[in-house]
This record gives structure tokens, C-alpha cells and sequence, in this order.
């Protein structure tokens, strides 16, 4: 019996050692690389300029020195999942490691000072960090923040896309819907308060506070491009940001998958949009004809908010129903993303940023861009400034 | 005095003083973060800001208090949750069954048990919903697979445990094999089975909602991940946290109470 | 010799060549989309395994990082969680009535969905280590010991109390302490129980450890790969990871099954 015991427990020795050696020859093999990044992380942090007094950032600072700090520190956030390639683009442009702390759907990293430059949306994080309604942090003028759109490496967001299959098929369909939510955010831009009003009717549980001030910041991305020239056409897809997104997206964008690598670095234009169906919905007197399918789903990027106003005017005036469409509104935030939603024809049309819809057709799907609703980044990089 | 001696040591008492005990930990808790974090709720609030916020008033969208809002999306999570469990248990059973009769099936099926419990719920998400074309069906499907695990792999074991001397008695009666499953093998693995379904019960519940937080449209999770995102009053989140536990617990009670009634021997033996 | 050559030749040839066979067959029919068609599935929800393999082999560096993280994360939960759920199940024999009550309140935590566990996890570490690398660690482990501390403390309670008619009496007949009863009866009986919830428990740390890094703080390890490539609509990428995933699991599985035939061989 005893000796029988022992044996077991040697048995056991033997696999765990077995174990133990295998783990430690893998780990050996990767070993050498990890030891090679290290020396890049060192020199990125001698480099960080002393100009730092008191725990935050001075109002005279310039951007560079604000990033290069953070960075070096390893504090800039992002919440990545195909959010992050302006960040990096930033981070490059001041020679830091394209690197970036998870930051969480709240802005608590940033108020603990685990975040010291963290990324937020004007129309939502933006505002919960300066003001102080429910669920906001109240910081009001002690943040400033770095825009995207001024360090040019602004990247284009909330578009409306489909895919190219279903467009051919329903050309009529798909500019019936441009022509209506083109209406619905010409409304909502022009009488912002209301459109909060309906989008907090529709079930939205972000407080009607929050609403109003994200339906005034989502009116001036709508209503400005990248240089800060004011747009009087909604929904227009201007080529030269769409090929700044293209271009910072073909170098941010980084897949494992060669194929689609190989796919992505290929891609033009006409790879990611077709700008027929918004002409001809748009012009003058356009005809819109019958729509071939008149029962349509859109799935927004994100929970239902005043983000998506447009497309809840629309609903709400009845501008589905003049062009004859009965529309049905998806909200987002789920892990099936809105790529994968209409890919799968689960729903028509779809709310995504145009780099996500890169790096899915980088993977094989087929989906065109229709219309580009947000004409400039939303994307800041806030800070908290020392008193 | 007999009557109240008789409360304290009954087993609700036991289960109110670990309740009690865990409590004290929170609030022991909720009050280190309250004085050292600028927004405690979302790190920890105090329990008492959470039952607060059952029963206040204040709406938090255009129509509903936050505890509305949480019942409202119950029905929906724990319907396809039942489901699912009922789907994932009889699956479960069936398959532990055909795995004991036929020794081929137990070698070839059983490590790819394991293998699918492995597959992440993201990555058989799409797959499942490009085969269901439906997005609530998935959800039922999905917390169906998630569940019958632990019924197969505990019923598999109950029916391995039965005596070799037992099985050498049935056929010494030349009882069929019919017989031995039914007056041997599914009795005595029955324990066993509610071992499975004590633990898958809770887990049904719990795959539920996180199959929810995949697309918008209702439920638990949904609300859950929504609260997470900050895009309505995190003591929305704190109350689902309460409510799936408080749920979960009376599942597994459920299954107790079921286990009881269906097996005489354990009644005795209390 | 000739004993490890019967072994191998009856049961093991069983265990390993038929689930084998039935993989080869699996591999085949997606290689040549028969299965695309049965499921209704296209190649890009569910790729070609020779694609999937492709982008294992190109990225096997950065795959290694993110399976140590992994398995660190599951490893070291299971341990945690399994030695806690013991000293539960074991504390429940003692104090049958406290235990009980206890372990029903413990099994609460098991209706808890991960989803939520996993950011109150993250926001009570943040103070533990300046380095998000470690504190995001320990918040994935603590999700990772909840989870796998049910199953072991459920079957070591079972283990312990459900005794062979009699050998409890026969113990007392003998005026046994109840350390001997322990450690000569109830333990050794408990063993095959102990097994039973690591079958449980062994796939349940590697899922939850997948499922906790969607959440982490710090972008490291293959469930966040998965997530990541999944939300970006790179599915050949993702299931190279979900195929990583998978054979974590089968590993440790294999391990756990090998130190099982180990542990209870000799007995019945």
C-alpha cells in the first residue's frame, strides 16, 4: 500500500515536471523578444521633456509636450476595440510607442489619475467629465483637451452604410432611407432641444440633461468638417477626409491575418463608399422611385442617444413613412457588432466609423459606406490642468 | 423561549448570519472606498443607496424607474434562460445516457464536450446566429449549450458509480437492459443529476445574461452592459447584480426542493 | 513493459483513436465546406481550418504572450478557487448546519454573471499595484477563484459526507478521533469527488479567464484577442485564437485526466 502511495506521488512529480519543461522551453522561445522591446520602452521615457510642474499639465503647454509626458508615463487611454487608430496616429506623429492603457466605458480611470490623457467623445465623455449632472464628474474648466481634428489626424466617424449586395439589389430602397435621414438630421440640427426630447421619449436612458448637451455637440460634428469650414449638405462624403481615413487607417490598423492585410493595404476608395446613391438622393428634385424593400432595420453603433438623433427624428416626424419605408432602430454596444449585423443580414443598414468598416472589409466582407453623417472627429484627448 | 431558541438554530438563521456576515464585509468595504474614491457607486456603493434606488421614484428614461426597468428585462432573460436549461439539461441527460450505453460514443463525444464548453460564447455567437438567422433563438441556444455540461459530465458519473456487485445482481435476475436503467443506473445516478443541476441551474441564468449583452434588444444583460457604459444610472447595474444573485440562489433552492421530492431515500436519511 | 503495452493497447486506443478519428472527419468536412453547407454557415463567419492555421503559424510569438497571460490568469485561479472551495466543502463536514448555509450562500456568487463580477473586480484593484499589468492580473484571478470555488466545494462536501454504509460506524466502533476518521476516511473518499469538480472547473477557469480579459484593464491575453478580432469582423484571426483557446482547455484537460488515472488507479 505504502509503496504503491509513493509510486503515485512519483508519477505525479514526473507530470508536473513534464509540465514545467515544456511551459519553460516555450517560454524560452519568446523570451528573446520580449527582452529586445524593452531598450525602445527606456529610451521613450528618457526622452519625456521636465516640464511638468504639479501633478497635471499647464494651459501653455503644446500638445507634443502633453503626450510625450503622458506617454512615457503610459498613462494615454483608449478603449480600443477599433477606437484607438487616431490615438495612435497622435502617438506616432510625437515619436512615442503606439501603446494605450484599456480605458473602461466610465471616465474613473481619468478621475483617479490612472488615466492622465484620457480619450473621449465631445457629445458624451466630454460632458460627463465638465459637467456635474447625474453621472457627470463635474470638472468644468479645470480640463482642457487635444482635438483630433487639429493635430490632422482626424479620422471620419458615424457614417451610414450597407452592404454592396443589398444596395444593388434595393438601389431605390437605400436612397429612400438616405433622402429621409438626411431630413431627420436637418431637423435635429436645426432644433437640437427637441431632438433630445425625442430621442429620451424613445426609451434612451442617458438623463435628458446629457441628452441636450450630446444632441448641441453631435449638431457641430455634423455641421463642421476636419478644417472647421461649416457644411451646409448632410450626409456628404468628402473625399479628402475620407482619404485621410483610409490612409491613417491602412497604417493603424494592424492584422494578424495576413490575407486581409494583404487586402487592406490594397484598398482605394471605391473599395469602402459609393457616393451614387447620396447624389441621387440628394439633388435638386431628386425621384426617388419605389423602394424594391420597403421593411428596413438600421443598427447604431452605440446605445440609443442623441448620437443617433437623426435617424429618431426621422422616425418620429414620419419621414420613413413619406419615402415608404416602416423602419425599425437597433440600438448597439452589444459584441456583435454592426459589421457583423448586416453582413449577416440580420439588419439592412448600419451606423459603424469608417475605419471599422475598413478593417471589415479588410476581412472579407463586402460593405460600401452610403452617406457620412459626422463630416469631423469626435474624438479629444482630455487632461486635467494644474490650478 | 423554546420557540425562539428553535429560530436561532434553525437553518434559515444560518443562512441570515452568513447573509449578515457578508453585508458587514460590503459596508466595511463601501465605506474605505467612500472615503477614498470620488465616485464610490461605481466602485462600491453602500447597500443601503442600492435598495434606495429600488425603491425610488425618479425615472430614469422616458418612462421607467430603474427598478422597473430591471423587471421589465427579467421576464425576458429568465424566459430564455428556462429554456435553455431545459433544452441544456435534457440534452445533458440524454447524452450521458447514450454515452453509457454505447462506450464508443463516451470516447468519441466526451472530449469534444469539453472542447465546445471551451469555444468562447463570442466566437460560436456569429456562427450560431448565421445558422438561426434569429438573434433570440441564439441566445436560447447558446445558454442551452452552456448548461448541459455539468448535467452530463455529473449524471455520466452517476451512473459509473453504481456498484459493480449491483450490476452483477441484475444480471444474475437476467434482468434486460431496460431494467437495469430503470430500476438500477437512472435511480442511483439521480443524486448525481442533481449535483449537475444544482450547479447549471445558477449557470443558466448567468450564460442568459451574458448572451443578452450581444446585441441590443431587451433583457438583464443588455440593461446591464448599458448601465456598465454609463448610458443610464449605475444603480441600475447594482440592482441586477442583487437581483441575478438573489434569482440564481432560489434556482438552486428550486433544485434542492426538487431533489427532495423526488428522491426518498435523502428525505429519510435527513 | 508488457503492462504499459496492455494499457495502451485496450483503453488508450479507445480514448485517443476514436476522438481522433472523429476530429480528422470534422476537419475535413470544413475544410472541404461540406460542413458550411450542413450548418448554412459561408467561409467567413467560419473560415477554412487551413487559413486558421496560417495565421497561428505567422503570429506564433504573439500568440504565445497572449496564452502565458492566459494561462497565468487560469492557472492561478483555479488553484486559489479549488483550495478555497476544499477548505469550504471540508469546513461544511464539520459544521454541517453552518457549512450548509454557507455553501449555499457561496453557490450565489455562481449565479453572479461574470459579466458583472469582472469590472467591480477591476475597480476594487485599481489601488493594488501602479503597474495596470499586475492589477488587471489579480482582477481577472478574482473572477477566476469565484467561479471555480463552487464546483469544488459542492463535490468535496458530497465526497466527505457521502460515506460506504457503515464505515462511518465501523470508525467509531474503533474509537476513532475524528482526525483519523479525516484523514483515513473521509479524505481518501473524497478524492474521486475532488476529480469530479476539476472536470468541472478545469474548462469553467479557462472560460472565465477568457471571459474576465474582455473587461481587464491591461489588452493582454486570448480572450481579449478573440473579442478584439471579433468586434473588428476579423474572423479568420479570431479563430486562430478560439482554436488557441480550445486547445488550452484540451491541454489542461489532458493533464488533469493523466494526474486522475494517476491519483485513483487501484481502485474499485
Amino acid at each position: 500500500m505504502k509503496v504503491n502511495a509513493m509510486l503515485k506521488i512519483k508519477k505525479l512529480g514526473i507530470l508536473f515536471l513534464v509540465c514545467a519543461m515544456v511551459l519553460s522551453v516555450f517560454a524560452g522561445c519568446t523570451a528573446k523578444t520580449s527582452t529586445e522591446a524593452a531598450p525602445t520602452a527606456t529610451a521613450a521615457a528618457t526622452e519625456a521633456p521636465a516640464v511638468v510642474e504639479g501633478p497635471y499639465y499647464s494651459a501653455d503647454m503644446t500638445a507634443e509636450q502633453i503626450v510625450v509626458d503622458a506617454a512615457s508615463q503610459g498613462k494615454v487611454g483608449n478603449w480600443g476595440l477599433g477606437n484607438e487608430y487616431e490615438i495612435q496616429a497622435l502617438l506616432s506623429k510625437y515619436g512615442q510607442d503606439t501603446t494605450y492603457l484599456s480605458q473602461a466605458f466610465d471616465m474613473d480611470g481619468f478621475d483617479d489619475d490612472s488615466i492622465l490623457l484620457a480619450s473621449a467623445m465631445t457629445y458624451n465623455e466630454l460632458g460627463l467629465v465638465k459637467n456635474s449632472y447625474d453621472g457627470g464628474y463635474g470638472y468644468g474648466d479645470t480640463v482642457s483637451y487635444i482635438d483630433m481634428n487639429d493635430e490632422g489626424v482626424a479620422m471620419l466617424e458615424d457614417n451610414i452604410f450597407c452592404t454592396k449586395t443589398f444596395a444593388e439589389a434595393n438601389p431605390n430602397t437605400v436612397k429612400a432611407f438616405i433622402a429621409a435621414s438626411m431630413k431627420g438630421w436637418a431637423y435635429a440640427c436645426a432644433n437640437p432641444e427637441e431632438a433630445a426630447e425625442i430621442v429620451y421619449s424613445y426609451g434612451s436612458s442617458v438623463s435628458s440633461e446629457h441628452q441636450a448637451y450630446m444632441a448641441g455637440e453631435v449638431k457641430k460634428l455634423v455641421e463642421t468638417d476636419t478644417a472647421g469650414n461649416t457644411v451646409t449638405v448632410y450626409g456628404k462624403m468628402d473625399t479628402a477626409a475620407m482619404q485621410q481615413t483610409l490612409d491613417l487607417a491602412k497604417t493603424y490598423i494592424k492584422l494578424d491575418d495576413a490575407v486581409a492585410a494583404d487586402a487592406l493595404a490594397g484598398f482605394e476608395l471605391s473599395n469602402i463608399m459609393d457616393s451614387t446613391y447620396w447624389d441621387a438622393a440628394m439633388a435638386d428634385g431628386a425621384v426617388l422611385g419605389t423602394p424594391e424593400k420597403t421593411d428596413v432595420t438600421i443598427q447604431l453603433k452605440w446605445l440609443p442617444q442623441a448620437q443617433f438623433m437623426g435617424y429618431y427624428v426621422a422616425l418620429a416626424k414620419g419621414y420613413y413613412d413619406e419615402v415608404g419605408l416602416n423602419v425599425t432602430i437597433t440600438p448597439g454596444g452589444g459584441d456583435i457588432s454592426e459589421t457583423t449585423a448586416v453582413y449577416s443580414g440580420q439588419v439592412d443598414f448600419g451606423v459603424t466609423w469608417v475605419s471599422n468598416l475598413i478593417a471589415a472589409n479588410a476581412g472579407g466582407m463586402d460593405l460600401i459606406e452610403v452617406a457620412q453623417v459626422f463630416q469631423r472627429s469626435g474624438l479629444v484627448l482630455v487632461y486635467k490642468l494644474n490650478d | 423561549m423554546q420557540r425562539i431558541k428553535k429560530f436561532f438554530t434553525s437553518k434559515q438563521m444560518v443562512t441570515v448570519v452568513w447573509v449578515l456576515g457578508i453585508m458587514v464585509l460590503w459596508e466595511i468595504g463601501a465605506f474605505i472606498v467612500a472615503g477614498t474614491k470620488r465616485s464610490p457607486e461605481n466602485v462600491l456603493p453602500h447597500l443601503y443607496q442600492i435598495v434606495q434606488s429600488v425603491f425610488s421614484t425618479k425615472l430614469v428614461n422616458g418612462s421607467q424607474t430603474a427598478f422597473q426597468i430591471v423587471l421589465s428585462n427579467a421576464g425576458l432573460t429568465l424566459f430564455r434562460a428556462g429554456i435553455g436549461f431545459l433544452i441544456g439539461a435534457g440534452i445533458g441527460f440524454l447524452l450521458a445516457l447514450l454515452m453509457n450505453l454505447v462506450m464508443p460514443i463516451e470516447k468519441i463525444v466526451f472530449p469534444y464536450l469539453m472542447v465546445i464548453q471551451m469555444i468562447p460564447i463570442l466566437g460560436m455567437a456569429p456562427i450560431i446566429l448565421a445558422i438561426t438567422k434569429d438573434i433570440n433563438k441564439s441566445r436560447i441556444v447558446i445558454a442551452a449549450i452552456l448548461t448541459f455540461y455539468p448535467v452530463a459530465t455529473n449524471t455520466l458519473a452517476g451512473f459509473k458509480s453504481v456498484e459493480k456487485e449491483k450490476h452483477e445482481l441484475m444480471h444474475s435476475i437476467a434482468a434486460t437492459k431496460y431494467e437495469i436503467y430503470t430500476k438500477l443506473l437512472i435511480p442511483s445516478s439521480i443524486p448525481y443529476l442533481f449535483t449537475g443541476l444544482k450547479i447549471s441551474a445558477p449557470m443558466a441564468i448567468t450564460a442568459s445574461i451574458l448572451v443578452d449583452t450581444l446585441q441590443g434588444g431587451g433583457g438583464l444583460g443588455c440593461m446591464l452592459s448599458q448601465s456598465l457604459k454609463h448610458a443610464m444610472t449605475i444603480y441600475v447595474f447594482w440592482q441586477i447584480v442583487f437581483f441575478s444573485a438573489i434569482v440564481g440562489i432560489l434556482s438552486y433552492y428550486l433544485m434542492s426542493l426538487i431533489e427532495k421530492a423526488v428522491s426518498p431515500y435523502k428525505r429519510i436519511h435527513k | 513493459m508488457k503492462k504499459i503495452k496492455e494499457i495502451v493497447n485496450k483503453n488508450s486506443f479507445a480514448t485517443t483513436v476514436y476522438p481522433i478519428l472523429f476530429g480528422v472527419l470534422i476537419v475535413v468536412l470544413w475544410q472541404t465546406q461540406i460542413l458550411h453547407k450542413i450548418l448554412g454557415a459561408d467561409t467567413f463567419t467560419l473560415p477554412m481550418p487551413s487559413r486558421i492555421f496560417d495565421i497561428i503559424l505567422a503570429n506564433t510569438d504573439s500568440i504565445w504572450t497572449n496564452v502565458v497571460a492566459t494561462l497565468i490568469v487560469a492557472i492561478g485561479g483555479l488553484i486559489v478557487g479549488s483550495a478555497l472551495g476544499f477548505m469550504l466543502g471540508v469546513l461544511a463536514t464539520f459544521a454541517p448546519k453552518w457549512g450548509a448555509g454557507g455553501l449555499t450562500v457561496i453557490a450565489a456568487f455562481n449565479a453572479i454573471p461574470i459579466i458583472a463580477i469582472a469590472p467591480i473586480a477591476n475597480n476594487l484593484t485599481k489601488d493594488l499595484s501602479d503597474n495596470p499589468e499586475i492589477r488587471s492580473m489579480i482582477a481577472k484571478m478574482i473572477v477566476v477563484t469565484l467561479t471555480c470555488m463552487v464546483p469544488m466545494s459542492i463535490n468535496v462536501n458530497r465526497g466527505m459526507t457521502e460515506l460506504k454504509p457503515f464505515s462511518l460506524d465501523l470508525m467509531k466502533s474503533y474509537a476513532a478521533e475524528n482526525r483519523t476518521v479525516f484523514f483515513k476516511l473521509r479524505l481518501p473518499n473524497s478524492v474521486p469527488y475532488i476529480f469530479t469538480a476539476l472536470r468541472v472547473s478545469v474548462p469553467v477557469c479557462v472560460i472565465s479567464a477568457l471571459v474576465s480579459e474582455y473587461f481587464a484593464e491591461f489588452i493582454i491575453g486570448v480572450g481579449r484577442q478573440i473579442r478584439e478580432n471579433i468586434v473588428l469582423a476579423q474572423y479568420a484571426t479570431a479563430w486562430a485564437y478560439i482554436t488557441v483557446a480550445c486547445a488550452i482547455g484540451i491541454i489542461l484537460y489532458i493533464i488533469l485526466l493523466i494526474a486522475e488515472g494517476i491519483t485513483l488507479k487501484g481502485r474499485k
